[in-house]
């Protein structure tokens, strides 16, 4: 099968008509990339978990696939119903364990004295540790419409909630980043 | 998502998050889609035991019509072969005719089974 010229929707159809696991293996190749990696942004890291909810993401996906009308993008669909399997880990185990929170001085490698890349590499992690600090709902916007790519309006139907309330979480968590990687801005 | 250019302000931070989108955006597969294919539910098939009964069934089923209704049934295969090939059979004829269809049909029933 050449996998690069056959659709997600020629994918989707032939598991559907012909129960085909191989055309949904091929699926699974082509998003579980994203998928696990919006996940470990959603668990603020904890990849075991992450990988645990990716895997039921695509169980349900498969169980679930001829609810699938095409109104959005697969992939689309794949971070709602990941979106979801979070939500529900989350009102399940109540509260996720969080990566290591223990800051230092995030400013220590933000002066101008520092090389480039480390500058990149420490600005990276003291993101990470901000994103902790976020609301599940301002990460999971942010997480929808910078990791994942997405228009406010296509992280509105992963997250099921109206456009507008998607703009508030992201205008939040910025405020929120802005504030605890202050140090990180330039001046002036 | 497209950076807002009309808030100078918020650059450096949109330009942190799409760094950090880009720099976590590959995970490798590492057998990932292997556990989720072994994790999917077993294809839907009739149990063994199910196909030679629903077939036996409907061999009663028809040994009973048979049975019970012999002169409509001679009278029905007798009108029918006299409309499509234009003569009457005789009741031998019928018989070896019925024969050489079940036959053909145990062989096909029975090559279809051959997977079980």
């Amino acid at each position: 099968m050449s996998s690069a010229a056959v659709s997600d929707a020629q994918l989707i159809a032939r598991v559907l008509v012909q129960d085909d696991r191989h055309a949904f293996g091929e699926l699974v190749r082509r998003h579980q990339s994203a998928v696990r990696a919006s996940l470990r942004k959603l668990t603020a890291g904890n990849h075991a978990l992450a990988d645990d909810l990716a895997q039921e993401t695509f169980l349900l996906a498969f169980r679930n696939l001829r609810s699938f009308r095409q109104e959005a993008k697969f992939s689309t669909w794949l971070y709602r119903i990941a979106y979801n399997a979070f939500l529900a880990e989350r009102r399940k185990t109540k509260e996720l364990p969080l990566p290591d929170s223990d800051d230092g001085d995030p400013s220590a490698l933000a002066a101008d004295t520092a090389p480039p890349l480390a500058r990149t590499v420490a600005l990276g992690i003291d993101l990470q540790r901000a994103m902790a600090v976020l609301s599940d709902a301002e990460r999971a916007a942010i997480v929808q419409c910078y990791h994942n790519d997405l228009s406010h309006e296509e992280a509105a139907f992963v997250l099921g909630c109206p456009v507008g309330t998607v703009k508030t979480h992201i205008l939040r968590a910025k405020q929120k980043l802005k504030a605890r990687l202050g140090a990180w801005a330039p001046e002036g | 998502m497209a950076m807002d250019p009309t808030n100078s302000d918020d650059l450096w931070l949109e330009q942190a998050l799409t760094a950090d989108a880009q720099a976590t955006a590959y995970v490798a597969d590492d057998g990932f889609t292997a556990t989720v294919l072994s994790r999917l539910p077993a294809p839907a098939t009739l149990p063994a035991w199910r196909r030679p009964v629903v077939v036996l069934l409907w061999l009663m089923a028809a040994g009973a019509v048979a049975a019970l209704l012999p002169d409509l049934f001679y009278a029905l295969f007798r009108g029918i072969s006299a409309l499509i090939v234009g003569q009457q059979f005789t009741l031998s004829q019928i018989a070896v005719a019925l024969l050489l269809v079940s036959a053909t049909t145990w062989s096909t029933i029975v090559y279809a089974m051959r997977a079980e």
